[in-house]
């Protein structure tokens, strides 16, 4: 079998009677940092909520070789695919601290969290400064820090970061960038998921470009880049 | 003055009481989204747990409480995890129509197995006063207003430091989030309704030491845990406090000043009021 880490093959999904995912194929390998790009309403949100079984579709998914279609979407949290949502989606009224540790609600090893806590106060010095603070109060910049904090203290083995750089200064979307590049290093997969396309294919391995509910191109990130018709389409040049 | 003065007390301790009723349907009501019509059938369950551990086992009513909440929380839970959990996130007209039917069924079995027969709960001390700045207090009602804060605060330390307290204020901030992290919404809500029910049991425990209690008591308890409810608002036990013993004491000045038939009217009256100028309760948020 092939080594990757998730891969999708033929897959269709979409909400009730309205079909979004048309033969949608993927594959992230072990360690990549592979981003997907496409305008708005491409389906790139919809395809990120059939990984993770909030909706279910068609087609073959698998992670290590599992088949993911018969898991609900504990199930599939459990196996390490862990999404941080568009829009943060952070509980307003809770703390940073306790926005965190919900990302490791499904964890019973109490100091292990403690462990991984340090690691994310570490990544992100500004979350330990405003630990007791109420997350809905936080700037942009923070609060999507502390939406990936949370999701790290699940010990995601796959990190889906969808429209991470939305509202953020470009200053701070490449702070956010430089850590993901760290998390890569220690062992966490990401599929980054990005409007924003030439942020993405600067930090990213690969990219697929999505168009209408479906995959038109894929390349590595340069390739993409250089792309005239990517160019033409996303980049203005 | 000494009367008003022990009017006011009688009221506060009252409210106390009230507050904890109040407490299990505010949370249902704040996480589930819904107004549990059957919370006063349940609180008249734990009345009568508490009633036949006396009367048959000999069992004090305090020592009792802790049995009618684990007793009341098995039934809740079941409840939730067999027939609500079907309905969650349903429209509120059909929870309401549900909870409603609950209510009925408790209240018939109620009738059947018990009978319709007044009861209290009479352990040796109820009688027992003692005096402060002239006002008299009696020993079970100072005893259950003691009592009814220690649980509204154990409940709040509960919800604000334990990880299942966080999963159940993430899930009603944020559902979606919270499943994107594990919670299991069902688990959560069948354990928020158990805990609800608990606080219901525990609650009419103490309403039969200090009150007469029959199946049909519960009617009147639902109203009045949502009236506590809308008055204090959902956000905080402290609101629900707040909002009992200012039931409380309505109720106590009515009863001595227009007379004790008008008590219902002036508690509902208020609850009116409170819906017009403050939606969001006495300490919510004017906006
Ligand atoms: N809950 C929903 N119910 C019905 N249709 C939906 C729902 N969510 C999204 N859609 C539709 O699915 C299509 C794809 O949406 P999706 O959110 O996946 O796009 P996207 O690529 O993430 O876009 P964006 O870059 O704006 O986030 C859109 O046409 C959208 O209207
Ligand atoms: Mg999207």
């Amino acid at each position: 079998m092939s080594g990757n880490l998730l891969e999708v093959q033929g897959l269709f999904a979409g909400y009730g009677e309205v079909p979004v995912l048309r033969d949608v194929h993927i594959a992230v390998g072990r360690g990549e940092i592979v981003a997907l790009v496409g305008s708005n309403g491409a389906g790139k949100t919809t395809l990120l909520r059939a990984l993770s079984r909030v909706l279910s579709g068609t087609g073959k998914l698998t992670f290590e070789g599992r088949d993911l279609s018969c898991l609900t979407p504990e199930q599939v949290f459990k196996l390490g695919i862990v999404q941080v949502p568009e829009g943060r989606q952070l509980f307003d009224q809770m703390t940073v601290l306790e926005n965190l540790m919900m990302g490791a609600f499904a964890r019973r090893d109490r100091k292990a969290i403690q462990e991984t806590l340090a690691s994310v106060y570490e990544l992100f010095p500004k979350l330990y400064e405003r630990r007791t603070q109420r997350a809905g109060s936080l700037s942009g910049g923070e609060q999507q820090m502390c939406a990936i904090g949370r999701a790290l203290m699940a010990m995601p083995r796959l990190l889906m970061v969808d429209e991470m750089s939305l509202g953020l200064a470009p200053v701070i979307v490449d702070q956010l960038l430089e850590v993901l590049s760290t998390i890569r290093k220690q062992g966490v997969t990401v599929l980054l998921v990005e409007q924003d396309v030439f942020a993405a294919l600067e930090v990213a391995d690969r990219g697929y470009v999505m168009e209408t509910g479906t995959v038109t191109q894929s390349g590595t990130a340069q390739a993409l880049s250089e792309d005239p018709e990517v160019k033409r389409a996303y980049l203005g040049i | 003055m000494q009367l008003l003065a022990q009017v006011l007390v009688n009221g506060v301790l009252l409210g106390g009481l009230y507050a904890l009723m109040a407490l299990g349907l505010a949370l249902v009501w704040g996480v589930l989204n819904i107004v549990n019509l059957a919370h006063g059938a349940l609180i008249m369950l734990g009345a009568y747990v508490g009633y036949y551990l006396f009367t048959l086992l000999d069992v004090d009513p305090f020592i009792a409480l802790p049995i009618a909440m684990v007793v009341l929380f098995c039934v809740g839970y079941l409840l939730q995890a067999g027939i609500l959990n079907l309905i969650a996130r349903a429209a509120m007209f059909n929870t309401l129509l549900i909870t409603f039917g609950i209510d009925v069924v408790l209240t018939q079995l109620a009738q059947m197995l018990f009978s319709a027969d007044y009861r209290t709960i009479n352990p040796g001390y109820a009688g027992a006063n003692f005096m402060l700045f002239g006002i008299t207090l009696p020993w079970v009602r100072v005893l259950a207003f003691a009592v009814a804060l220690l649980l509204t605060l154990a409940m709040w330390l509960f919800l604000l430091h334990t990880r299942l307290g966080r999963g159940i204020r993430a899930t009603a901030q944020n559902l979606g989030a919270a499943r994107l992290y594990g919670v299991s919404p069902k688990r959560i809500y069948a354990l928020t309704f158990g805990i609800g029910a608990a606080l219901a049991g525990g609650a009419g425990d103490l309403y039969g030491v200090v009150s007469q209690i029959n199946p049909y008591i519960g009617a009147t308890l639902t109203a009045k845990s949502f009236a506590i409810a809308i008055i204090g608002g959902l956000e905080s036990p402290l609101g629900v406090v707040v909002g009992g013993i200012f039931l409380g004491i309505v109720e106590s000045l009515t009863a001595l000043y227009i007379g004790p038939t008008f008590v219902d009217v002036a508690s509902f009256g208020i609850l009116v009021l409170v819906l017009i100028f403050r939606p969001n309760g006495l300490l919510g948020s004017t906006t």
